[in-house]
Parts: C-alpha cells; structure tokens; sequence
C-alpha cells in the first residue's frame, strides 16, 4: 500500500517536473520571440517615420510648384473658372439606348434622331 | 541512502563495541575521542547535515523565484540606455494633416576612452571616415579620463558602416532621435526649432515643452514615438503660397523685408503667418540673425492709417455720430507747434465714410478728439492694443505706449502714430470689428466656433460691426484699396502707409506699408495683412511708395492664389457695399 503510494508520488513529480520545465521552456521562447517582434516593431515604426518625412519633403508645396513649372504648361486658376454644381447645364440624353446590341442600326431606324445640344430634357426619346 | 546505511552501521556498533580488541580501540579513542556517547553524537551529526542540505536548497529555490519575478535584467537595462539619450517629441502636423516637423532615428557615435588602446590610430582612422571631425579635438576627447565622450552626432548610415569597418575598440553608436521639417523655411517662424538634445528652444516647439514635454522627458517617459501628434491651425499650401507672393513682392519693390498673415476671423485661428527674410529650422543658426526676427509678433511698429479702422469703429460704437457725421478737414489742423497734414487734402468737411475711403489724418484726428482722451484710451485697451498679446508662441513684444497720454497722442495715434503695437495684436483688433464685434485672442491651434465663442468678449456692437465692414469694401470699390478688389471675392480693405521715425524723425522715404483684408466683406471668412518694409518707389508705381501701390497689388496676388485654398466660393455681380451690407445691417438706435 504504502509502496504504491510512493511510487505514485514519484511518478507525479516526475510529470509534474516536466509540465513545468516545458512551461518554463515554452515561455523563454514566447518572451524571446516578443522581444524580437517588439524591435520589429521598433524598426517599422523608424522607418515608417523616416519614409514619411522622405515623403513629406518630395510633397513640399515649393518642390511640386518647380516640378510643374518645368513640365507643365499649367497656369494660375481664375476665380471665374469655379462654378456652382447646379449652374451645369442638364447632360444630354443618350442618342441610342445604353444596351441597343447595334448602335448604328438603331440610329437609322431613327427618323428624328435628337441631337444632344439642342434637344429639351425629357423631350427626348 | 547513504546516510541511512550509516546511521544502522553507528546504531549496531555499540553492540559490538565491547568485543573489539585492544589495537582497534586505540584507533577509535584517536578517532572519536575517550568517554563519549556515540549515539547521541551521531544524531548530533545527522542533524547538521540535513539542516545544510535543506539551506542549500532553499537558496537554489529562492534563486529560481527571482529569476522568475525579475524577467529579463539585462535587456531592459539595454532598451533604456538606447532611449535616454535624445528623447521623442510628437510629430507637429499642418490641419491638413501635412507634416511640418517629425522625428527620425539617427546614429550618433560616441567613445569610451578607457576602452581605446591607440589613441592616435583611432583618430587618424575617425577622421579618415568624417573629414569634418576636428582631429586635435578628437585626440583630446578620447584620450580624457572620462567613461563616455560624444564624438559626432547624427552622422549618416554609410558613416556608420565605414566606422563599424574599422573594428576600433570604444567606440560605438546610439541610435538617437533627431528632429526633421521636411519643409525647410515655409514654417520656420511658427514651428521654431530645437536644439541637438531635441528640447524646443524657440515657437511651437518650445510651447510643446513648456506644455509638459519637458517634465515627461525628465521622468523619462517620452521615449517612444508613439506619442499624439499636434495639429496646428496653419495650413501648409496656404503658407506657401503667401510666403512665394511676399518673396516676389520683396523683390520687386526692393522691401527690407515683408510680412503676411491670414487669420480666421470667426475663430480666431491663425491660417498662414510669414514674415521673410525667414530661416531654416533644419539649420538653426540662421535663426540668429536679428533681420531674421519674426515681425509680427517680435516686431512692435506704427501700424499708420489702418489705426484708423479702430479709430472709425470707437466713434461708430458710441452712438454719437454716424457714417454721414460731418468733420472738418477745410485745412491742415494745428495743435500746439504742430501741424498735421493730409496726403491727398480735400479741403472740405468730410463725412466719416469719406475721412476712411480718403484716408483722412486730419478728420481721423478730429474723430477722435471729439470722443476725448479717455475714451480712446479705454477703447484700445478695450481692443487688447496696449497691453502684450501672448499666443502660443514664447516670442511676443510688448506694445510702446507714450509716457503721458495727452489730445497730441490721441490726435497721432488717431491715424496710427505714437503707438507701436505687433501687427498680430492689430489684426486681433481688427478681426473683432469684422466678425460681429467679438474679441478672440488669435491662436495657432485648431479651434472650433464654439470654442472661440466660448472664450469670445464682445467689444463693439454688432450693428458697428456691419458698418465697419461697409467702411471697408467701400474702400476697395473707391478707395485706396482699389486694387485688390480681386472679382469674385468681395473683397474690403484698408490701406497703411507709416512713416518711420528715424533719428527721432519721421522720414519721408522710409516707410512700412500695410495692407488689411476682410474677405468676403458682406459675410468675412478671413483677414489677410500684408507688410512691406522699405519698399522703394519703381517707375510702375510712377513714383509712389505708399501701400495702394506696392502693399494692396501684393495682397490681391495672394488672395487671388489662397482664397480657392481656403475654400471660399467665388461669386459674381454682387450689389455695391451700401445695398449688400449697409441694407441688411439691423438699423441702429
């Protein structure tokens, strides 16, 4: 009885002392590996900072303005260029059908084909 | 087990002890000693041996529980090292999220001169590699007897490689932060600039530090950059734009220097603030050169006839008089020794609309003579002009006052003589007569309506407010601020062309020309001044140096280029100002 007893003892230190060196084994490797993907981390965010002020200073008003200057032939807005959204005028409506199989047949079928820029909206059709 | 068998092989010898022979005796009484109870010494022994062995355990176990307790010593004290040196500031950014100074990890190379064993191969090899090191400075610092020296900071990656190459022994890198506006000048004057220990020495970056940075720092906690980035008021396109048409305008009328600012006027926020010769935040030492100053909030000036508008809206605000009161401005007014003259005399009585669209010194005198002394001066300190304007900004300028303020003081300063006040301070008074009659001390953070109007002190009546905005564009549709009626924006006005005092005198061909806008004059949005100091007369402005000449041109540049940026709706065939504002202004008592 007391044999038996023992060797059970025995027999759940020696699990329980692998239980807990494994656990201790599995958690040095879990630190480790945090640490490492903390200086991951770390090293992204520098760069991502670094990258970012690259790209602020390409972005710099002055650096596109010059770049525009040499390359395109763009010049200043006028204040008469803006315009409301409503003061355009209405689109004009489609010659054909949008899912006629043949345009061209369906336009010759056409007697009075209206013309987009003196046909009324809702006239049309 | 051991121990067991020995203690049986001691129990049963006491039992054979008496049949041992002679010799063997001799041998015990040596080993044992003459008349002892062996027994009892035995278990003494036991005793002592099981207490050593539990000892040696519990300090193995108390071991391992602070192996476990204490995780990762020495990685820790690595990380803290590598941080202490320069700390994080949060990145500033523009409030349209644009970056205007961030941080980015330099190496910067240091020695441990106790480490070192030829000093002068290590510095012949050093200064190999960065021809800028002084190499006798370097040979004094590494051969000192101190523990830590820096030797360069922020050198570049590949300088890092080359130096690791070497293989030279003490001497190492630490990866600091080191501050960066990728912007250059555009923002010089508003974001300041720090030192190499990355502390804000001057503007917003030394407001971040005077805002808790520094204490952070010194507890150590700002390390990382994970920190909350400021957003500023200033908007960077807008910035640019005003600081190339002030270049321009620099250039072509030959200024010392110039100016500009855009402030929100329902909010107080500061949109674009240049004042050029600026400096390069990157390179701080420029910052040194006192042309360099920021005018408009470390420069106090003689603000000249755009006094006036303060002047205008004090006689309006009292209910005495109205926009058809009559003054007289038949000849120059003589007070004392004194004679004060107009630049384009009329030499009749003036309405007062008329003494603001022709810019009159004398009935501007009169104005304010006829509210009296007191008055006037309780109406600026009213406006925040006398006392210093604090921003963000650690530079500001206390306003020069004259020592006794007499009727000649309030007679100058009537039409902006004889007080020096920061031009930022000018347009905070002038953005309270725009936008309703409401004081909002100007700020360089975001801030909402609410926010200014929670902080808001009403100054002037609302109805004052429509006039002077009346006074205004009635000034850019017949006034002095003709040309910078930009079509479209409904733009109003007001001219300043200051003489300055040099040798104690006024100088006829010296002068600092202002130039204020209210955009759009019947609902205003924004106000913009322009500053030119020392324009020269050009053949195209045919002779004229004053501010409808060289000041208002520039500010139709740059409202023409920055009110699309600022997101204002151009509008066309707009009423003249007396049917637009003067009409729809709730009629005064």
């Amino acid at each position: 009885m007391m044999r038996l007893l023992n060797i059970c003892v025995i027999v759940a230190l020696v699990v329980a002392a692998a239980y807990v060196y494994r656990i201790k084994f599995e958690s040095t490797r879990k630190a480790e590996q945090a640490a490492r993907l903390r200086l991951d981390i770390r090293r992204e965010h520098d760069a991502i900072a670094a990258l970012r002020a690259e790209w602020s200073k390409l972005d710099n008003p002055l650096r596109i303005q010059e770049l525009a200057r040499r390359h395109l032939s763009l010049r200043q807005i006028d204040s008469r260029q803006f315009d409301q959204l409503d003061h355009l005028p209405e689109r004009p409506p489609d010659l054909v059908p949008p899912d006629s199989p043949d345009p061209i047949v369906n336009l010759l079928e056409r007697r009075d084909p209206p013309t987009g820029s003196i046909a009324l909206p809702g006239k049309a059709r | 087990m051991t121990a067991i068998d020995a203690s049986h092989a001691m129990a049963a010898e006491p039992s054979r002890a008496p049949k041992v022979p002679g010799r063997r005796s001799i041998l015990r009484t040596l080993l044992y000693g003459r008349d002892v109870d062996r027994a009892a010494k035995t278990k003494a022994r036991l005793g002592l041996a099981i207490l050593i062995f539990a000892l040696g355990y519990a300090v193995i176990a108390a071991r391992l529980v602070m192996f476990v307790a204490v995780p990762d010593g020495h990685s820790g004290r690595r990380a803290i090292t590598q941080d202490a040196v320069a700390t994080a500031r949060p990145d500033i950014l523009d409030r349209n999220g644009e970056i205007l100074a961030t941080d980015v990890r330099a190496p910067s190379l240091f020695a441990e001169p106790n480490r070192i064993i030829d000093v002068d191969e290590a510095t012949e090899l050093l200064t190999a590699v960065i021809p800028d090191l002084d190499a006798p400075e370097v040979r004094e610092r590494i051969g000192s007897k101190r523990r830590f020296v820096w030797l360069k900071r922020d050198i570049t990656p590949n300088q890092r490689t080359e130096i690791y190459r070497l293989g030279l022994p003490g001497i190492g890198f630490l990866p600091e932060n080191k501050r960066v506006y990728p912007n250059g000048a555009e923002v010089s004057h508003l974001i300041g600039h720090v030192n190499i220990d990355n502390q804000g020495i001057a503007g917003i970056e030394k407001w971040l530090d005077r805002s808790g940075l520094a204490d952070l720092h010194m507890a150590g906690l700002a390390t990382d950059r994970l920190q909350e980035p400021i957003q500023l008021a200033v908007d960077l396109r807008v910035q640019h734009a005003l600081r190339e048409e002030l270049f321009k305008a620099r250039d072509k009328f030959k200024a010392k220097a110039a100016a500009g600012l855009i402030v929100a006027v329902r909010t107080g926020e500061i949109v674009s603030m240049v004042s050029v010769p600026d400096y390069d935040p990157n390179n701080p030492r420029e910052a040194l050169d006192p042309n360099r100053i920021n005018r408009l909030t470390t420069g106090v000036y003689e603000m000249g006839s755009t006094f006036k508008a303060l002047t205008m809206a004090m006689a309006l605000d009292s209910g005495k008089v109205n926009l058809n009161s009559t003054f007289d401005a038949r000849g120059p007014m003589h007070f004392g020794k004194f004679e004060i003259h107009d630049s384009h005399p009329e030499n009749r009585f003036l309405t007062l609309s008329e003494i603001f669209t022709y810019s009159s010194n004398i009935g501007a005198a009169r104005v304010a003579l006829s509210m009296g002394v007191q008055q006037h001066q309780a109406f600026l300190k009213k406006l925040g002009q006398l006392d210093r304007l604090r921003t963000e900004l650690p530079e500001s300028a206390e306003p020069l006052l004259p020592k006794h303020w007499g009727e000649l003081n309030t007679i100058t300063i009537a039409f902006g003589h004889g007080l020096s006040v920061a031009p930022l301070q000018a347009v905070m008074g002038i953005c309270a007569l725009m936008n309703g009659g409401y004081l909002i001390p100007p700020t360089f953070l975001r801030r909402s309506e609410d926010q200014a109007k929670a902080i808001a002190r009403r100054v002037v009546k609302p109805e004052t407010s429509d006039k002077m905005r009346y006074l205004m564009r009635l000034n850019a549709e017949k006034g002095t601020a003709r040309q910078a009626d930009v079509p479209g924006y409904y733009v109003g006005g007001k001219t300043g062309t200051s003489e300055k005092v040099v040798g104690g005198r006024y100088s006829k061909d010296r002068v600092l020309n202002s130039f204020t806008a209210v955009l759009p004059a019947d609902d205003p949005r924004y106000l913009v001044l322009i500053m030119l100091d020392e324009p020269q007369a050009l053949p195209e402005t045919h002779g004229f140096r004053t501010s409808g000449w060289n000041a208002v041109p520039t500010g139709a540049a740059v409202i023409s280029r920055v009110a699309p940026l600022l997101g204002l709706q151009p509008r066309f065939d707009l009423p003249p100002a007396d049917q637009l504002i003067l009409a729809s202004s709730t009629p005064s008592r």
